[in-house]
Formats: C-alpha cells, sequence, structure tokens
C-alpha cells in the first residue's frame, strides 16, 4: 500500500490520452506571442483555448501601469493583508470595484478560487446551508467543503429545483446562501438568473452569483450576467477573478451589504495568504477602466462568437449552450473523437481545450474553444476552416 | 441489516435506480457502488438526485462522502427521513 495508490485512476486516464507529443492536458505552450498567438510543438498556433475574453494581456496601459507599479512599488508584498501586504493600491482597487457596481463593499482576493474558497467559507459557517448548482465550479465545491454549513445541491440551472430544496429548510431558508454563476465555463451556458432571483426573494434567502466567466463579457459596462439581466438591485453577492477578462490574476467579492467588510476579520483563504503583488493590482486597475469602457471589445467579441457557433451549429457539432458565448463547447461521444479533434485542430494551427470528466458536466467530453475580442474576423475564419475540413475528413 | 422502517426508502432507491441508472437496476446493495460497481461521481449524483426527488428531501453532499454502497445509503437516508 502506497500514499500513491489513489492516484493510479488518474493515472490511467491520463495514460488513455495517449504518450503523443504535445500532452492534450496541460499542453506546454512555449512561448505567447500576442492575445491570440502562441508556440506550440515548435509552430506557431492561433491561440482559441484561453480565458482572455477580452486580449487585454497585451493592452499598452494594462502593461504600463504593472510595469510602473513593479518598478515602484516593487515585486511582491511579501504579507497578507492583515499584517504587513495591505497597500493603499489594494483598497483603491477594492474602492473601484465597489463603485463600479454602485455597491458599498468590495475585497480582493489573491486568486479567484481563493475568493470563492474564501468567501464561501466566511459568509455560510455551522448552522447554515449552502445551495449550489450542480455544475458548479471546483472552488465553489471546495469552498463548501471548507465551511461548516450544510451543503446541498440542486439541479444545473433549475430554479424550481431550488424552490423545493429552500421549501424544504423552511424558515431555516433565511440562512441559506444560495449560488450560481454567471457563465459556466465548460458548456458556456447561463443560468435563468432572473427566476433564481424571484425564488431566493420568495424564500427570504441570500444569492451570490459568481461571473468569473462572464465579467467583461456581458451587460453594457461588463460587469456581467447580473448587469445584463437588469438584476444588480436583486443579488447579494457577485465574485469575479482577474485572470479572465481582466487579463492578471487575483479575485474578488463585490456586495451592496456593508457587513462584507467584517468578512475580513473571519475569512481565513484571505487572512492567511500573501496579498497580490503592487504589479497585478496597478494590471487590474488599468484592464478594470478599460473593461467598464469596453463595449467595443464587447461588440467584437460577441461578432466573433455568433459567427463560431453559427458556423459549427450548421458544420453539424453539437454545442453545450443554445446561446452564444464566449465559450463554444463541442460536445463528443467518445474520448477519442475528442482527443482525435483536438489534435486535428492542433495540425490545422488553433490550439482549443480538451475537456474530460472529472472535470465535466455529466461525464461529457468536451472540445471547448473559446474566443477573444482580440480575435479577428481572419482568425474566426481560420477556426471555422479547420473545424469544417476535419468534419469532412471524419 | 434491513428493517422495516428502512423499507420505503429502500424503494425510493429502486425507483430511482431505474430511473437514473437502467442498466444498473439489479445492482448488488452490498457492493460499493465506484470500485466494484463501477459508478463514476456524475452517475452517482444523478442517482442520489433522483432519490432526493423521490423521498422529498435533501440530501447534504456529505452525506454521500460517508457512504460506499446503496445498503449504506439507505442506513443513512433512513436516518434523514
Amino acid at each position: 500500500m502506497s500514499l500513491f495508490d489513489k492516484f493510479q485512476p488518474l493515472a490511467e486516464a491520463q495514460a488513455s490520452l495517449g504518450g503523443q507529443s504535445p500532452a492534450a492536458i496541460a499542453t506546454p505552450i512555449e512561448a505567447v506571442l500576442s492575445p491570440t498567438r502562441g508556440i506550440i510543438d515548435g509552430r506557431e498556433v492561433l491561440l482559441a483555448g484561453t480565458n482572455n475574453y477580452l486580449g487585454l494581456t497585451y493592452d499598452p496601459e494594462v502593461l504600463a501601469a504593472a510595469s510602473e507599479a513593479l518598478t515602484s512599488l516593487g515585486s511582491g508584498t511579501t504579507g497578507s493583508r492583515m499584517a504587513n501586504g495591505s497597500y493603499q493600491t489594494h483598497r483603491a482597487l477594492e474602492q473601484e470595484l465597489a463603485a463600479a457596481f454602485g455597491w458599498t463593499s468590495a475585497m480582493v482576493f489573491s486568486t479567484g478560487y481563493q475568493a470563492n474558497l474564501g468567501t464561501l467559507s466566511a459568509l455560510a459557517g455551522k448552522g447554515d446551508y449552502l445551495l449550489i448548482d450542480a455544475d458548479s465550479h471546483a472552488s465553489i465545491y471546495d469552498g463548501a467543503r471548507l465551511s461548516h454549513a450544510e451543503t446541498i445541491r440542486f439541479r444545473h440551472n433549475d430554479p424550481d429545483n431550488l424552490d423545493r430544496r429552500l421549501q424544504r429548510l423552511g424558515e431555516n431558508a433565511s440562512r441559506a446562501l444560495v449560488v450560481v454563476e454567471g457563465l459556466y465555463s465548460m458548456l458556456g451556458d447561463r443560468p435563468p438568473l432572473e427566476a433564481f432571483v424571484e425564488v431566493k426573494e420568495r424564500h427570504g434567502a441570500w444569492l451570490l452569483v459568481d461571473e468569473a466567466h462572464s465579467f467583461g463579457v456581458l451587460g453594457e459596462r461588463g460587469l456581467g450576467l447580473t448587469e445584463s439581466a437588469g438584476l444588480l438591485d436583486r443579488v447579494d453577492f457577485v465574485l469575479g477573478t482577474f485572470s479572465k477578462s481582466l487579463a492578471g490574476i487575483g479575485g474578488f467579492c463585490v456586495s451592496p451589504h456593508p457587513q462584507l467588510q467584517l468578512m475580513r476579520l473571519a475569512c481565513r483563504p484571505y487572512i492567511f495568504t500573501a496579498s497580490p503583488s503592487p504589479a497585478t493590482i496597478a494590471g487590474t486597475r488599468a484592464a478594470l477602466r478599460r473593461v467598464l469602457h469596453g463595449q467595443d471589445l464587447r461588440a467584437q467579441l460577441q461578432r466573433n462568437f455568433s459567427r463560431l457557433y453559427a458556423a459549427a451549429a450548421e458544420l453539424g457539432y453539437r454545442l453545450g449552450s443554445d446561446v452564444p458565448g464566449p465559450v463554444a463547447a463541442l460536445l463528443l461521444d467518445e474520448r477519442e473523437e475528442a482527443l482525435a479533434l483536438w489534435r486535428g485542430l492542433l495540425e490545422a494551427g488553433v490550439y482549443a481545450n480538451l475537456m474530460i470528466p472529472p472535470a465535466t458536466p455529466s461525464g461529457l467530453n468536451l472540445l471547448r474553444l473559446s474566443l477573444s475580442a482580440a480575435h479577428s474576423d481572419q482568425d474566426v475564419d481560420r477556426i471555422i476552416a479547420a473545424l469544417a475540413e476535419l468534419t469532412v475528413s471524419a | 441489516m434491513t428493517t422495516d422502517h428502512q423499507e420505503p426508502t429502500r424503494q425510493a432507491i429502486r425507483a430511482a435506480l431505474a430511473r437514473a441508472l437502467p442498466e444498473h437496476r439489479d445492482l448488488d446493495w452490498s457492493q460499493s457502488l465506484t470500485s466494484e460497481a463501477g459508478l463514476d461521481s456524475v452517475q452517482i449524483m444523478n442517482l442520489v438526485m433522483e432519490i432526493e426527488d423521490e423521498l422529498d428531501l435533501s440530501v447534504p453532499v456529505d452525506v454521500l462522502a460517508e457512504v460506499n454502497t446503496l445498503d449504506e445509503l439507505a442506513v443513512r437516508l433512513s436516518q434523514l427521513t
């Protein structure tokens, strides 16, 4: 018996993908040249498997702000927000995030994963309830495990199913935090948010929307699904990440409830970790300004994903979402089929993501394409041409 | 050990099994759901959701981590009802 025995099924799953280079999981990217170009296996490829939805990783203002902060404030804070790592710029970013939503409170975390881990575990304690969508991201499941709350799953995107679970809680529903995502990263689908809001209000529960993949993408000012659905005054918490549209690394929680500030005193993944580096914070502040005035970027992104969705459907691919969005998940019956499509696309010079269980919902095998505002019409043409070619040869 | 008060729970599990995993309807109730019966986490989750609807109760996620077989699930769920 060995401590490592438990990893054997994972080793077998990895082996089932074959030993061919480059590896389909954790594919080495040898160099990144721009938001849409990189070097894989010695060749320049079109990047269609990132979360760089607005293409801001090389935005001149983002780079200039990060460079200036790196030089003036140093490479790291060397401590936590509670100790020596709380800089004026961390506070400034929190104020800017809260102001963007028109709310009172915001907290910045060192990663998006920690934003969920910290917020869920701090808000929902012993005697409280967490009601989470069955297709929730791992950070939501892990946040639930770290909390001492009773965690109950409801069926994916099913407000009636949530309704029944809140009904069973009776008066305790006032101690229940419901968690949904603005855009699910695997299938690219969205929740019926207004119906969820109606259910949570009827039971007096609380609602948190994780806008990790929808922030920057949806809404007039890019605040996410909550903004685009006109529900900013009816949700309790919005979570987000800096590592997608904001082109950095980190996460945040914003809320109209001023008591969120108290959470700083009880939130272990916030307290016991180093705060984000000055360069990260400065780059994120610049990216946030661009996001809030990024209607041009969102228009281009929408044009790109609308074209890809239409073309993929026309070519006969099954998509994970009925509503076009920045994630286009092609559903494949067999793992081998998904792997062959992934390799075929890479050979055609297009890097996408192979997604297989247990990372995917319902045991699906997915070829996940994600688009960016930085993709040109010609880039989208090239992705579509590669998909068409692979359909013909299949 | 099966007792009478578990019977409604067992019936609900049988009905849910037939709906969620018809190919496993003859599953041995003393088998490990994962290592012996070969179910994955998604299949187990779908089965539990069917059972929840059948019994009109919500099963906390950590309860699932405690059980390995349908027999154990029946015992644990009958404590919740």
